[in-house]
């Protein structure tokens, strides 16, 4: 079991650091690396076509006022090699993202980790 | 396998995936990496490879034994020496840095125009693609941009003068039970070697030694021969890992991504 594990996460790794150019657009210089947040949100919409998968969500925020959020993921094509498809979340989801805050615009995360409206992790990536 | 390991693995992952993006996001000059092995172990279980079969849909990995790849934008760590006509090319490549671009900053034709990549630049795009075997022909489509290519496997001869193509024309044959040879000229000069801007020539012939050391790997040589761009001929291995659960989807590159209006913040 151990050495599936590495194996997977070699396997990985490598599909990752290839995977780089679906956010070359962006570059990471749009996004601040240097920490994660992590916010609750309820789903407004679900756009699951190319280039890039988009989240649109609500947020209350510490003061109560609603916040409209942004969240990218991989292109439809390597999610549905994870399971997904464009039903996969839904309007009035709620979900748990956490991911690196867009420096252009503080409310555009590119998403690391999300869980879904089960309270169980979504798969991010193909395997 | 079992939920709960599911959860963690996809946990470490994450973590893994961010760290590697970062690594590779920086414009900076490849590390040192040796070369990878021919034989290389870390293959796990797998059965022996099927005769004269590469039917099967195969996505990129790392070389065996490394974290990752030096870079996803060019071959090798240490670059061709060009020819005088080739290094005058490399100039006026503005290639995309790594991946922090704009429209104004590059003119990558692959970047700016959705230009159909060229062999051996198709590799660099990080999708899978699929081999289909008939019995004149076998035909590789890249899930990149609907990409087709068709390779002559009824003995016929490379043509000696052929038209000048984006993808070229090729031709192959079989070494042995599982490697197939593929042989492509008649490339016009208007593609990338790679993603640095590397030049290449209408003489540009391109083999590709396809070997399936097991029924799940495949080990891919790549040779670039051109006299009039490189010194000498420019080789590399990747290696890819089949995936029997996956089918080719779709990636348009003048559809989704000529216009960066959308998400160029």
């Amino acid at each position: 079991m151990k050495i599936k594990i590495i194996i997977l996460m070699f396997s990985v790794l490598a599909l990752l650091v290839v995977s780089i150019p679906t956010f070359a657009h962006h570059g990471t210089a749009a996004y601040d690396t240097k920490s994660d947040v992590t916010v609750k949100g309820t789903m407004t919409e679900f756009r699951f076509f190319n280039p890039h998968v988009q989240l649109y969500f609500e947020v209350k925020n510490d003061k109560g006022e609603t916040e409209k959020w942004q969240g990218e993921l991989t292109a439809p094509n390597k999610l549905s090699r994870a399971g997904w498809d464009k039903h996969t979340l839904n309007p009035g989801d709620s979900i748990t993202a956490t991911g690196y805050i867009s420096k252009n615009d503080n409310h555009t995360m590119w998403i690391r980790k999300l869980i879904g409206p089960s309270g169980e992790p979504l798969q991010l990536f193909e395997e | 396998m079992r939920r709960g390991l599911r959860n963690s693995i996809s946990g470490i992952i994450a973590i893994l995936l961010l760290s590697s993006v970062l690594h590779a996001q920086t414009p900076a000059p490849p590390p040192a990496q040796p070369p990878a092995p021919r034989n290389a172990a870390a293959k796990p279980e797998s059965g022996p490879a099927p005769a004269h079969d590469l039917t099967g849909v195969w996505m990129m990995r790392n070389p065996p034994g490394s974290q990752r790849v030096f870079t996803n934008f060019t071959f090798t760590k240490d670059l061709p020496e060009l020819t005088p006509w080739a290094e005058a090319k490399y100039k006026e490549a503005k290639a995309s840095n790594g991946g922090e671009f704009t429209l104004k900053t590059t003119n990558d034709p692959v970047l700016t125009r959705c230009d159909p990549p060229g062999v051996p630049r198709v590799y660099f795009h990080p999708y899978p693609f699929e081999f289909v075997h008939t019995p004149k022909y076998t035909l590789l489509l890249y899930e990149y941009d609907h990409t087709v290519r068709r390779i002559y496997t009824d003995g016929r001869a490379l043509p000696s003068d052929p038209d000048p193509l984006w993808m070229g024309t090729s031709v192959g044959h079989w070494e042995g039970d599982a490697t197939l040879v593929v042989d492509t000229v008649g490339f016009n000069d208007k593609t990338w070697l790679d993603r640095l801007g590397h030049p290449h020539s209408t003489q540009l012939h391109v083999t590709e030694k396809f070997r399936r050391v097991n029924k799940d790997h495949l080990e891919l040589d790549i040779i670039m021969d051109d006299p009039k761009a490189l010194v000498k001929p420019w080789t590399t291995t990747f290696y890819y890992e089949l995936r029997p659960k996956w089918e080719l989807g779709e990636i348009s590159c003048s559809g989704d991504y000529l216009d960066f209006n959308n998400f160029e913040k």
